[in-house]
């Protein structure tokens, strides 16, 4: 493409888009409408997802230390947790951290542990709280860390966190199969309202074709169209969803001050990087595919 | 420039556009193309533009056998022939200057190049004055000498003309043949499909006749020869 003609096609994109005005505001708000709903259920997606990556993040194996173990089986077992492929975190909470956890915790009702404070009082274990790499893997883990020797008994959520993860798992595949969904109803809504306003100007396009144009001379106008309906109809649902999302969460914050939505900004960029392409692909893949059919003369 | 040899066309199995059709027309000549209705004109037009391919024979445009023709190479071949139609085909959104800039952009030229030859092109038609016109604001006449410019502005070889004033009044018809025979008396040559019999006596041209998809008569400074002598049913429609 020469440059002379590149200002001329995107010219001619541009007169186009104002000449037909009405077929354009009905393409951009086709556009607009259906990356909007896909773009709010994208926020909905990554907010449970991210609720529910944090309820994951907070399942860990607790193991007590048995407390009849000798230095060496506590030596021994600190080591094999240490270099546990499949543990992330590995941390010693001695019976008198457990305690003064337990105190804080009780707050106010705190002087109910007066007398277990001293050292040889004190009826809690020392214990290692473990994160593994792979949450789901939890029980796993667990059952195999349950037979070292030194262990004295293991905790990790049984009979919850399975559930819990399953539940997250299908979360994450129905609000994959939605998007998908929601996406291909965009390509189909979208290319059918371009295809409209290509073909109210098939007649152009075959004088085009009479006055000795090439495919491509009537082409790019179209492929520069498709772009810019596709942009202004993306960015549209950009803003508003992200307006509207800081909007939400300063109610959230306000009002159910226990849900932590992700931040406005990290999901204003992540919509914007996802529907802003999705836009001008749809554009020029609707236009161009319109435009093909009526190339024939 | 022009030739035309054992050309076929068939439609489907059974209709027969074209039969064995030969012609040769030279640089600067005038042709009329007559005949009825199913005569077989526009199917020959349509091959000229090679907008259809024929079922079988050659035609050779500037000795090029055109219906050997690539895809890509289709633009070039119709960048060297003007069309003029009976339903004019002008794009209603743009002014007469844009319409005929049309075919200059579409060969890449430039825009003084533009803006030095579309204005000649429509000096030639009569229409300078009305440039900045959208063409539904034009009279019939006027659209087709808009048609005409855009034809010409190309400076191409060849202008073929589809009924071209098959839209008009008699009047009209006559400016626009007359605008026909001063673009070919500047050297291009015109071939001009009609049903306008006046017309065709008037201007004592060469008369092709086709009938039924047949050559049946080709004469210098011919009339126009009706195939079939009962009144046509329909006057003034398409071949």
């Amino acid at each position: 493409m020469r440059i002379r003609n590149l200002f001329y096609f995107l010219g001619e994109a541009l007169k186009s888009v104002v000449r037909h005005g009405w077929m354009s505001i009905a393409s951009i708000a086709v556009v607009a409408m259906t990356l909007l709903i896909l773009g709010c259920f994208m926020v909905l997606n990554f907010n449970v997802a991210n609720l529910a990556e944090d309820i994951k993040e907070q399942v860990q194996i607790v193991v007590y230390i048995d407390e009849n173990a000798d230095e060496q089986t506590r030596e021994n077992l600190h080591n094999k947790l240490v270099a546990h492929p499949e543990l992330d975190e590995v941390r010693f909470v001695s019976k008198d951290e457990a305690m003064e956890r337990l105190k804080r915790q009780m707050g106010d009702r705190a002087y109910l542990l007066d007398g277990y404070t001293e050292e040889d009082a004190n009826p809690l274990r020392d214990s290692y709280e473990l994160r593994t790499k792979v949450p789901e893997n939890i029980s796993l883990v667990a059952e195999e860390i349950g037979n070292y020797p030194g262990v004295g008994y293991i905790d990790y959520g049984e009979g919850i966190v399975e559930p819990l993860f399953q539940f997250t798992g299908v979360i994450r595949y129905i609000g994959l199969a939605f998007m998908v969904g929601l996406a291909l109803t965009a390509i189909f809504l979208i290319s059918h309202t371009i295809r409209l306003t290509v073909y109210i100007r098939r007649r152009e396009i075959q004088i085009m074709k009479y006055v000795g144009a090439t495919n491509w001379f009537i082409r790019w106008p179209f492929i520069f169209e498709g772009l810019i309906l596709g942009l202004v109809g993306a960015v549209i649902p950009v803003l508003v969803v992200q307006f509207s999302y800081q909007a939400a969460v300063e109610w959230v914050q306000e009002n159910i001050y226990f849900v932590t939505l992700l931040p406005p900004q990290q999901i204003g960029t992540e919509i914007a990087r996802i529907l802003m392409p999705l836009g001008v692909v749809l554009g020029i893949l609707g236009s161009t595919l319109s435009v093909r059919r009526f190339l024939n003369v | 420039m022009i030739e035309i040899s054992h050309l076929y066309k068939q439609f489907g199995n059974d209709v027969v556009a074209l039969k064995d059709l030969n012609l040769v027309i030279d640089r600067g000549e005038f042709v009329f193309i007559v005949g009825s209705s199913g005569a077989g004109k526009s199917t020959l037009l349509k091959l000229l533009l090679k907008e259809i391919s024929p079922t079988r024979g050659s035609i050779k445009i500037f000795g090029r056998d055109i219906t050997r023709l690539k895809g890509r190479q289709i633009p070039l071949l119709r960048r060297n022939i003007g069309m003029v139609f009976q339903d004019f085909r002008l794009l209603n959104d743009r002014n007469v200057f844009e319409n005929v800039a049309f075919t200059l952009r579409v060969t890449g030229a430039s825009s003084k190049e533009i803006r030095k030859r579309v204005p000649l092109s429509l000096e030639l038609v009569g229409l300078k004055d009305k440039q900045f016109k959208k063409p539904d604001e034009l009279s019939g006449g006027e659209q087709q000498r808009v048609c005409v410019a855009r034809a010409i502005v190309n400076r191409p070889a060849v202008v073929i003309a589809d009924e071209p004033t098959g839209n008009l009044d008699p009047n009209t018809s006559m400016e626009i043949m007359k605008l026909f025979e001063e673009i070919n008396v500047r050297g291009t040559t015109v071939i001009v499909a009609t049903h306008a019999k006046e017309l065709v006596d008037y201007f004592q041209k060469r008369v092709v006749v086709l009938d039924r998809g047949r050559l049946i008569s080709d004469q210098e400074r011919g009339v126009y020869i009706d195939a079939h002598k009962e009144p046509l049913l329909f006057p003034g429609g398409g071949a």
